[in-house]
């Protein structure tokens, strides 16, 4: 099947990673981490619960799951949990929120170079075709060798980089309690939220239409929350809620578009920008434009980044009777 | 449902309406008769009225609606006055509006349930913050009425601005004199627990139920044993401190009694400015302390009691003049305040009543008034009228004239406001008794210059009503400084959870019909606080907001408001986000049996605010009267023509 190896996934590392995992397995229920997938472009969250699974453990750029998404469901078990750069945002911010305790956890914190988009790949081949693939020299200049049935094809990596790859601050992850594989050096462009910049420069109508049309696709499968790291009430979720009845059952663009205002809003001030919800959604629909969107306010308003520091409040979860930038009476003190 | 809708003289087809109608004044008394009859005949479930602000009449409504046997709260108002009917005269678009906001009310009505009011009993006490005259007053008023009283001072005296007024508009009587009978009542009441030097820290808790916590600041002397005999005043050897009763006009020492009227009578040190505190090492008035009072070990103590009822009489500041360059920015010693005035006219001032010129104490022959510093001038952002100054300067102006019969005094005014009982006659007096020169138009200028009695002050400004220029040779200057509202309002007002102006000026409820109320059920307003008065009319806002407080402290039981926060546990996740958004405390976590935990409304404590409600990520509080399905079937029924027309 799959023969992968490149710089960030070196023998070595993968090594580390096994061998720190087998000496945490006696704390903990279990560990999260990559598996190979259905195909060589896959890969799957797997859980390691006895040292006889440590041999499916995997990392390379295919991992694009972020696996805290899996947490709170778990919640009441003691676990250890594989993380990227992006993904351990998400795990600061359940910490933050409360939503975990940190002593239940151990983190496994893999420095990442970045991920691929299948869906950047997909527009070239049909992926199904693909019997192995290779990653040659680093993400960000190697390539990545392709095993179809035709013969090999040879793809520059960059060009397959997740967008989220493109602007990551954070490659290190931001906690975790064994370090695997050396410290990198962020890599990703500063963020100028030029997809948004795009967006806005139509007129209002065309927007509406942009988004009519985009909505309009949603087929309601709620994909994205469930990808969603810090959507922690889809069991109770509104979506279904008959009292309060945000939503009804009727397929109309309203229901659909409420719904996904519903999430961005619950999302402001707490989105990591992992990307899962887009990534996950069978529609192609770029719904993390609204994220994004909220985060940049959350940027300007409150100069607020969430999941990146233990001990900030999340802006919209407090609540102070003067903001710096918000300068509405001025008189107080 | 059956639902009526009742339209204050201004339908379509709404679902379940199964009346409609409309009536010339629905609030009349034949108005609120056929609201009844209806409800009867047609054995209605609820009523919307489309009328005018629910401010003032959804009470009413209420009212009838439960006089016919109706849940209070299966009623709706649409607002079609002060939302449509006022704001535009465009009928069509009007009558749209309308339209809009009474299917809005019968959709909210349809998801409308009965909602019961629980009952609590209530603390007989009140809690007055500020002991000027306005407080003092509401204090002796709310004791007589039989409630116990919790007058807080910040300043070591009670008394406020009156007590260093030396007289009274327009009776001319000594307002010392006048205020300080009062002020022994105070001392003395059995039922006013009187704490000077005391800031409140913190108001929790809610109307007949209010908790507060007091700072009861270190005076550094022990007043359950000072007697007030001033033994310490005389030794202190620090005599540089400036004396803010006296306006900083002479100096006082570092432990200090304000003024011989003071209520307490109690010593107290400010210890910014005493050697013991600062260099460490006297110790004199410990060691004259007859009564060994003298404690420099003294630490602040916070007291906590429960009050029924607040009542804020914070009162005013000054204008700082030093803000007006025109007038020398507080350069020339010459050019003094009104206040500071009326401490050296006073006869138990620092000057016995003396006037003299702060440079070289001699006495002035030309003293020049100017009104309207600090007031009615947007380049300072003072555009309001503070009330009382042209009344203070007409009476300062004849007492100048009284205590120097060869002086000459002149005042600059923009207009004469003097629309008190006796105040238009007693500006006359000023002005044809005592010959005061009334000049219309404003100084420009100060500067010094030299006369032939030393420095002189020359006043530059305009005569509006002979269109000329007028230079005068003065020996004093007395600005007549506008008010503020209190140092520190704003955040005061925050602690009550009060509104207040963009001069921290707190607001009332209703500028006419509720002018003692705040929009904080349980806290009232008296004297200054609100917005600068005089005297009478400081007593008369006191007087009636004790009255507004007996009233309400009458009962033994008050009524909570039902619409207040509600937890669904079956929806709640336990992140407890609610719990810290909460600005009055009234979330708790609760644990369940199965040691996952569940957030819990404390109903007392709630105020209805809804910030947990839209905190929380599930929906599982819900605001009732406001629920989201109540609130989501107006915005439907508001967008149905946005929904009907995009539809794909």
């Amino acid at each position: 099947m799959a023969s992968n190896s490149s710089a960030s996934d070196s023998p070595d590392r993968i090594k580390t990673l096994r061998a720190k995992i087998a000496s945490e397995l006696p704390n903990v229920d279990f560990v999260l981490g990559y598996g190979r997938g259905f195909d060589p472009l896959h890969a799957t969250p797997v859980t390691v619960r006895t040292e006889k699974d440590l041999d499916r453990l995997i990392f390379d750029p295919t991992c694009v799951q972020n696996l805290a998404t899996s947490l709170y469901g778990l919640r009441g078990k003691r676990l250890g949990v594989v993380v990227k750069g992006c993904d351990s945002r998400s795990i600061v911010q359940l910490l933050q929120e409360r939503l975990w305790e940190r002593e239940n956890l151990v983190v496994f914190g893999l420095p990442c170079e970045g991920v691929i988009d299948l869906a950047k790949l997909r527009v070239t081949m049909d992926i199904a075709s693909v019997k192995a693939v290779r990653f040659e020299g680093s993400v960000r200049d190697g390539k990545v060798v392709l095993t179809l049935p035709e013969g090999e094809r040879e793809l520059p990596s960059a060009g397959l980089l997740a967008d989220k790859c493109l602007r990551c601050q954070h490659p290190n992850p931001l906690v975790s309690d064994h370090l695997i594989g050396p410290e990198i050096e962020p890599q990703g462009a500063q963020d100028t939220y030029a997809d948004l910049a795009a967006l806005e420069k139509l007129s209002t109508q065309e927007r509406f239409d942009f988004w009519k049309r985009q909505m309009g696709r949603c087929i309601r499968c709620y994909a994205c929350r469930n990808a969603c790291p810090l959507c922690v009430c889809k069991h109770v979720c509104l979506a279904d809620s008959r009292e309060p009845h945000w939503l009804s059952a009727e397929a109309t663009l309203q229901e659909k578009w409420l719904f996904q205002v519903m999430h961005a809003l619950h999302l402001a001030g707490r989105c990591t920008e992992c990307g899962e919800c887009q990534r996950s959604c069978p529609m192609g629909i770029p719904i993390l434009l609204l994220k994004r969107m909220m985060n940049r306010e959350l940027k300007e308003l409150f100069n607020y980044q969430a999941g990146v520091s233990l001990e900030a409040v999340p802006p919209l979860h407090t609540f102070l009777m003067e903001e710096d930038r918000i300068k509405d009476r001025g008189l107080l003190w | 449902m059956r639902i009526g809708v009742m339209v204050c003289h201004a339908a379509r087809e709404f679902p379940d309406v199964v009346f409609a109608t409309d009536h010339m004044y629905a609030c009349s008394d034949p108005g609120q008769g056929t609201i009844e009859q209806t409800i009867r005949s047609l054995k209605l479930d609820g009523v919307v009225v489309a009328s005018c602000s629910p401010r003032m009449h959804e009470v009413t409504f209420r009212r009838a609606v439960e006089r016919a046997g109706l849940n209070r709260y299966m009623f709706e108002m649409a607002n079609i006055r002060e939302h449509v009917a006022w704001i535009s005269l465009d009928r069509k678009r009007n009558t749209e509006k309308a339209t809009d906001l009474v299917r809005m009310a019968v959709e909210k009505l349809r998801h409308n349930r009965p909602l019961t009011a629980k009952s609590f009993e209530v603390q007989k006490r009140v809690l007055i913050i500020g002991a000027g005259v306005a407080g003092i007053q509401a204090a002796l008023d709310c004791a007589e009425g039989g409630l116990d009283v919790i007058l807080v001072e910040r300043r070591q005296s009670i008394g406020g601005v009156m007590s260093k007024l030396d007289k009274t508009f327009p009776t001319v009587d000594c307002s010392v004199c006048v205020l300080g009978p009062k002020m022994v009542d105070v001392g003395q009441h059995p039922r006013i627990t009187l704490l000077a030097l005391s800031e409140v820290e913190e108001l929790s808790g809610y109307v007949g139920n209010f908790e507060v916590k007091i700072r009861k600041k270190s005076a550094f002397v022990d007043w359950t044993k000072c007697t007030g005999c001033g033994a310490c005043l005389e030794k202190c050897p620090s005599k540089k401190v400036r004396d803010s009763h006296n306006e900083g006009i002479t100096t006082t020492t570092a432990i200090t009694i304000p003024f011989p009227q003071a209520i307490p009578k109690r010593a107290a040190i400010d210890p910014a400015v005493c050697l013991h505190f600062t260099k460490g090492k006297c110790g004199v008035c410990k060691k004259v302390c007859p009564a060994d009072a003298i404690d420099y070990d003294m630490q602040d103590e916070i007291v906590t009691e429960k009050v029924g009822a607040v009542i804020a009489a914070t009162g005013l500041d000054l204008f700082d003049h030093r803000k007006c360059g025109e007038y020398g920015g507080g350069r020339y010693p010459d050019v003094i305040t009104s206040l500071q005035y009326e401490r050296m006219l006073s006869a138990s001032g620092p000057t016995a009543g003396h006037i003299k010129r702060p440079s070289d104490g001699t006495e002035p022959k030309t003293v020049v008034f100017i009104s309207c510093v600090g007031s009615r001038d947007r380049s300072v952002d003072r555009p309001y009228c503070s009330n009382f100054c042209c009344m203070y300067t007409a009476k300062q102006a004849i007492l100048t004239r009284d205590h120097i019969p060869d002086s000459r005094a002149y005042v600059f005014y923009m207009d004469i406001r003097a629309t008190g009982k006796g105040y238009e006659e007693f500006v006359r007096r000023a002005q044809e008794e005592y010959e005061v020169q009334y000049i219309r138009g404003r100084v420009a200028q100060i500067y010094p210059t030299t006369g032939e009695d030393g420095n002189q002050l020359m006043v530059r400004g305009a005569d509006t009503l002979l269109g000329t220029q007028v230079e005068i040779k003065a020996d004093l200057v007395v600005l007549a400084v506008g008010a503020e509202s209190a140092h520190g309002a704003p955040a005061l007002a925050e602690k009550l959870r009060i509104s207040y102006d963009a001069y921290g000026f707190f607001l009332e409820s209703h500028p006419k019909l509720r002018p003692v109320e705040t929009n904080t059920v349980g806290v009232f307003l008296a004297g200054a606080c609100q917005a600068p008065k005089d005297i009478p009319a400081s007593v008369a806002q006191a007087s009636a907001a004790a009255g507004k407080v007996l009233a309400l402290l009458s009962k033994d039981k008050l009524e909570s408001d039902p619409q207040i926060a509600q937890v669904q546990t079956m929806r709640c996740i336990g992140c407890g986000k609610c719990e810290r958004t909460c600005p009055f405390g009234a979330i708790r976590m609760r644990e369940l049996r199965d040691g996952s935990k569940r957030a819990e409304v404390v109903e007392t404590v709630c105020q209805g605010c809804g910030i947990c409600s839209v905190t929380c990520p599930v929906r599982a509080i819900q605001l009732a009267h406001f629920t989201d399905s109540q609130l989501l079937a107006e915005v439907n029924a508001l967008c149905r023509t946005w929904d009907e027309t995009t539809e794909s």
